[in-house]
């Protein structure tokens, strides 16, 4: 018990210099929501032009109405989940700061997740109730009926959280190869373009050739986006939402692993920059 | 004396890419990278009792940096060891890192956007300093360091002599056994100079806090140091009291002095006069100041002033004792070896 305590202890002030970070640049943080959320209208109305041109009510099994919930709850969870790590590591290799991190008794990526929490609370505090909110608004507007469903929406909650851990975990593992590469801001944009088609942000992947969804479904990238927006939406069964989030917990394990295996070889390899 | 830090035949290896100039080399380094390795410290051993504060100096690329980020902990050396309070340092680095305190001066460990306040509270927290003692803590620095005038303002906004002020004040906010102190006066005007090197003096008098200290400024060795251990190219070239670099050097005087008519300089024949060759005695004249370096193994300090005097009229003159600065700047060149 004391151990726990005293690890809060030791890593909560990370969470609070987030918080102070995130408020020193709210502008930032704004403008930042503002493209983001402009990004989601757009693909809404690219949605609504195929729906209309189709001419049919559904479109491979999703109507208007679910398209609209998909992509902006899409955009809230890719939002909630985001993680800075890779680019934060990668930055603090490539410049070296992470020596300063290093001179510290803390663990090395324990100190960038509370610090990021930090940053994500403040998030989640402003942009997380309008979301939701105005998306079942709509949804009643459309339907005439209630269609909230506090059961899934608390599975959310939780698979989402998994799928921030998966992310913050992989974009460590990727932020370390910054240790190899010196700089990681090229293939960031690869990385980037790619999480987002893998984990359905694009588009769903029920949408896909049945083959390559399943192959995706199974990849941790479904994990990070594809699975809570499901289970918000109330796609999955009981049964299918237990054996999704069991492969959400799979990947968050193996991303662990791994970032902590790359992390023991790349501190001997380790050569700071400058100075 | 119980010995604070031990370096054992340290030794540093970097894997570096090799690039041939122009857009075909930068394409075939991409692809075939020809890797070199460099040894940037090799096979350095020294030790530091506890409360000394130790200089330690070299040129540029000498390699001190990576010897202090090995001491740290930061990286791990490709050969040989370290043990420093009786820990070394890559084996348990979490608890290793509680008991020293850093500062790299061309980085800063405070958070960029937090009040500097709000930075040591956070401190605080990681170093779990209890309540009552950070306080006192607190108190010492402020006096020490003079933090009070800008304690509230974000980091980005201090100067730098704030900054460093403020980076010092952070690193011993824990009560560390050993500081280091990589270039903590770099780009720093005098006063601000003067500030830091007596707070570090009085932190090592009141608390025995073992230093060590890197620097380009001599005046910072000579002020606070009783020893030095000098690097070049990534081997130790000395290792002693400044006093015996001095002696080791000879005792070098300069005489200056002011002419009241600049041409009289050419009535002065120091080397027929005492019998010298250049290397032992030799003058030069700058418009109306003359200088005079003399070797006092060879020639007294009163033999030269009095034929001085008796030779030209001389408005204003003073003897300058051998000067550190000097013998690294020879050392740095290879003029001199030890």
């Amino acid at each position: 018990m004391s151990r726990i305590k005293r690890f809060f202890r030791t890593y909560k002030p990370f969470t609070r210099a987030g918080v102070q970070e995130m408020v020193a640049y709210r502008a930032n943080f704004i403008c930042f929501f503002i493209g983001e959320i402009m990004s989601a209208f757009i693909m809404y109305f690219v949605w609504k032009a195929v729906f209309l041109s189709s001419g049919s009510k559904t479109f491979m099994g999703f109507t208007m109405e679910d398209m609209v919930v998909y992509l902006f709850i899409s955009f809230l969870t890719d939002y909630l989940t985001y993680s800075d790590g890779a680019f934060a590591v990668g930055e603090e290799i490539v410049e070296g700061s992470i020596a300063m991190r290093m001179i510290r008794p803390c663990s090395f990526e324990m100190s960038f997740l509370f610090q990021e929490i930090g940053n994500r609370l403040i998030s989640a505090a402003m942009i997380f109730a309008p979301m939701v909110v105005g998306v079942e608004i709509y949804r009643y507007a459309i339907a005439g009926v209630v269609r909230f469903h506090p059961g899934y929406f608390l599975i959310y909650i939780a698979s989402m959280l998994i799928a921030y851990m998966i992310s913050f975990y992989f974009n460590v593992c990727y932020g370390f190869m910054a240790f190899f590469f010196k700089n990681l801001w090229g293939t960031s944009l690869i990385k980037e373009t790619l999480v987002s088609f893998l984990s359905g942000g694009m588009i769903p992947l029920a949408f896909l050739p049945s083959g390559l969804a399943a192959v995706l479904n199974f990849l941790p990238f479904a994990s990070l986006r594809y699975t809570p927006i499901m289970i918000y939406m109330g796609m999955y069964s009981p049964s299918e939402i237990a054996w999704r989030m069991g492969l959400q917990v799979f990947w968050l394990v193996v991303m662990f692993a791994l970032s902590k295996l790359i992390w023991h070889s790349a501190v001997k390899h380790l050569s700071v920059q400058g100075g | 004396m119980e010995n604070m830090i031990i370096a054992e035949n340290l030794r540093k290896e970097f894997k570096k890419v090799i690039k041939e100039p122009g857009v075909k080399g930068a394409v075939k380094a991409l692809f075939k990278p020809k890797k070199e390795i460099v040894t940037a410290v090799d096979d350095i051993s020294f030790t530091v009792p506890k409360g000394e504060i130790l200089g330690f100096i070299g040129p540029n690329g000498a390699g001190k940096s990576t010897v202090i980020k090995m001491l740290t902990g930061i990286l791990m050396p490709t050969a040989g060891f370290c043990r420093i309070n009786g820990k070394i340092p890559q084996e348990d680095r979490k608890n290793y890192v509680r008991e020293i305190g850093v500062v790299f001066g061309q980085r800063t460990q405070l958070w960029w956007d937090l009040a500097l306040r709000e930075t040591y509270a956070v401190l605080k927290e990681i170093y779990q300093v209890p309540d009552e003692q950070y306080k006192k803590r607190m108190a010492f620095l402020n006096e020490v360091l003079e933090l009070d005038s800008f304690i509230t303002s974000p980091v980005r906004t201090l100067s730098l002599g704030q900054r460093m002020r403020a980076d010092i004040a952070a690193s011993l906010l824990h009560s560390p056994k050993v500081l280091f102190l990589d270039e903590p006066t770099i780009g720093l005007d005098v006063v601000v100079k003067e500030n830091i090197r007596s707070a570090i003096k009085k932190i090592n008098e009141e608390e025995g806090t073992t230093v060590i200290l890197t620097t380009h400024d001599l005046a910072d060795i000579e002020l606070l140091c009783e020893r030095i251990v000098m690097i070049d190219k990534g081997r130790k070239v000395f290792d002693g009291a400044i006093s015996d670099l001095k002696h080791n050097f000879g005792d070098v005087r300069t005489l200056e002095f002011e002419l009241v008519n600049g041409p009289d300089f050419k009535l002065l024949d120091y080397n027929r006069r005492f019998k010298l060759t250049q290397d032992d005695i030799h003058a030069e004249r700058d418009g109306s100041m003359a200088r005079v370096r003399f070797d006092t193994a060879k020639v007294s300090v009163e033999n030269v002033v009095s034929y001085t005097l008796s030779t030209v009229h001389v408005k204003d003159l003073n003897i300058k004792d051998v000067e550190i600065e000097e013998i690294i700047k020879k050392l740095y060149r290879r003029e001199v070896s030890l």
